[in-house]
């Protein structure tokens, strides 16, 4: 079980190292994040705040694209080239090539974060000759997200077709990191608006959770409490959303 | 080693249902070849997924040496070889197959000798080290013969395994099945093509919209029905 789940795993990862679409997306984030050097200078004494700000953001934006354009095709490729039925005729569980297909774009994304992230701290030291530990949480925070999304957009593909699911992947990013005014618009609403919009409050994970930039900014190094809470947050809602993609995708045929 | 019992397959098309396949029994006993003819659409490729765990069964049975299909246990047993088969474009030749070896958990040297024993018999000893996006279609056809027998199935299903080949690739082919049929492989494959058929198999099923209107030995049925199993077959679907 777990040679077949690596081998998957493995295959999945290599399979998306030939998209074309991840080189260019990892290359225009470095050069992004190397630009946030320009704009840094134009801010006065405000180098690293902007630095920090701006790369961080574009680290996410561009790792969320990657699960938009990759994650939601993961599985429709396969099944468009038929390659599904290379894998399923075979000792393999649909819970194992499920866990494999999220498991091998997580590691894409995980090696296109670090690529990212490597260059954001050496943009940062090039500038302020110093990197504080904050930032390294915050970049970790930015993957635990992205890896999270990644499993939002599979449950989706397991049920529609690969647009529908970037679409609504993007939706559930919207409110993901609107969650606060979520809550806020609830608590103004009528009864019936109220308890829907509660609904979508504790439905939707709330990905502000997963933002440390300010942190970076303060330079607040977080609490071992702190991230804990982070980890168990992203591991209860991803387990909960592979078991969800699992049971809509065990039915599926070919 | 296979054993299907009234097994029953409908599909939703512009939301009405029809049945592709229709209450079929049928057994391929161990060691034996077992050919399943029909025209276009008859429900071979239904038939042959449903065996292999692809698609899951509406009404009715299938077991394949004890094993209700669709179970990992199931499909240890099985090779498996599907309709026009594809592999990842990433992937070399010999990457397929390790890839296919890791999915049975076969011991890496064990896998690493197989897969050249199997690369070559299929004719595919040169093309190793070559990505399959550069495979012609005989040559994805030649790939697929290998994968499926990479765990020495105990019930090797081929669907449509003569395919889209030339007429050398053809009797290549149809001598590989026989030496694997002389070596005591229990065979269950698809065709169209009834001459294939009648050289390869101990038994045909002939398959007309779900259903099998004729069984029995190439021998038998032309014995009992006087005519050519093409004759018979054409009759058959027109009668039914
Ligand atoms: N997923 C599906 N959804 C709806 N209808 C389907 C599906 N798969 C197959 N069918 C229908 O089932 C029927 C039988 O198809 P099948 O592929 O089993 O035929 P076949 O005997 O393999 O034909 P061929 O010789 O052309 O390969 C066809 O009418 C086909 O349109
Ligand atoms: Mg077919």
């Amino acid at each position: 079980m777990r040679k077949v789940l690596w081998a998957i795993t493995l295959n999945t990862f290599r399979e998306t190292l030939r998209d074309k679409l991840l080189y260019s997306l990892v290359g225009f984030a470095v050069l992004v994040i190397a630009a946030s050097l320009l704009a840094g200078s134009v801010s006065l004494g405000q180098d690293a705040r902007v630095i920090q700000d701006f790369s961080l953001t574009a680290m996410l934006a561009f790792l969320l694209i990657i699960t938009y354009f990759i994650g939601t095709q993961l599985v429709f490729k396969e099944v468009e080239r038929k390659t599904i039925y290379l894998v399923l005729s075979k000792p393999v569980s649909r819970e194992t090539f499920y866990l494999g297909k999220f498991l091998g774009l997580c590691l894409t994304i995980l090696v296109a974060g670090l690529i990212m992230a490597v260059m954001f701290v050496i943009v940062l030291f090039a500038k302020t000759h110093s990197v504080p530990t904050a930032a390294y949480f915050a970049a970790g925070a930015v993957i635990l997200e992205a890896w999270l999304l990644t499993a939002v957009s599979l449950l989706f593909s397991s049920f529609t077709s690969p647009l529908s699911s970037a679409i609504y992947t993007f939706g559930v990013t919207l409110i993901g990191h609107g969650s606060a005014t979520v809550w806020l618009l609830s608590q103004k609403a009528s009864p019936v608006i109220r308890t829907i919009l509660e609904g979508v409050y504790y439905i939707f994970p709330n990905l502000e959770k997963f933002n440390l930039r300010n942190d970076v900014v303060f330079n607040l190094t977080p609490s071992a409490s702190q991230v804990g809470l982070i980890l168990l947050y992203f591991a209860t809602y991803t387990v909960f959303l592979l078991i969800l993609g699992v049971a809509v995708f065990r039915k599926d045929e070919f | 080693m296979l054993v299907i019992r009234n097994l029953t397959k409908q599909f939703y098309q512009r939301n009405e249902e029809i049945t592709v396949v229709d209450n079929l029994s049928l057994t391929v006993k161990k060691g034996q070849v077992f050919g399943l003819i029909g025209p276009n659409g008859a429900g071979k490729t239904t038939t042959v997924k449903l065996v292999a765990g692809l698609l899951f069964p509406g009404k009715g049975k299938i077991s394949i040496g004890g094993f209700p299909a669709g179970t990992l246990e199931a499909k240890r047993k099985i090779g498996f070889m599907n309709e026009n088969p594809q592999f990842y474009y990433h992937l070399k030749a010999r990457e397929v197959m390790e890839f296919v070896a890791d999915l049975f958990e076969i011991e890496k040297t064990v896998a690493t000798k197989k897969i050249d024993v199997l690369l070559k018999e299929v004719g595919l000893k040169d093309a190793k080290e070559l990505a399959v996006r550069k495979f012609s279609k005989g040559m994805h056809q030649r790939l697929a013969f290998a994968v499926a027998q990479i765990n020495n199935p105990e019930l090797l299903i081929l669907d449509e395994p003569l395919d889209g080949l030339d007429p050398l690739g053809r009797l290549d082919f149809k001598q590989m099945i026989l030496k694997l049929k002389k070596s005591g492989a229990t065979i269950f494959f698809s065709s169209h093509i009834l001459s294939d058929v009648e050289e390869i198999c101990d038994e045909v099923a002939i398959l007309h919209k779900g259903k099998i209107i004729a069984q029995g030995s190439p021998k038998d049925l032309v014995k009992s029905s006087k005519q050519s199993l093409e004759e018979l077959f054409v009759r058959s679907i027109r009668n039914a």
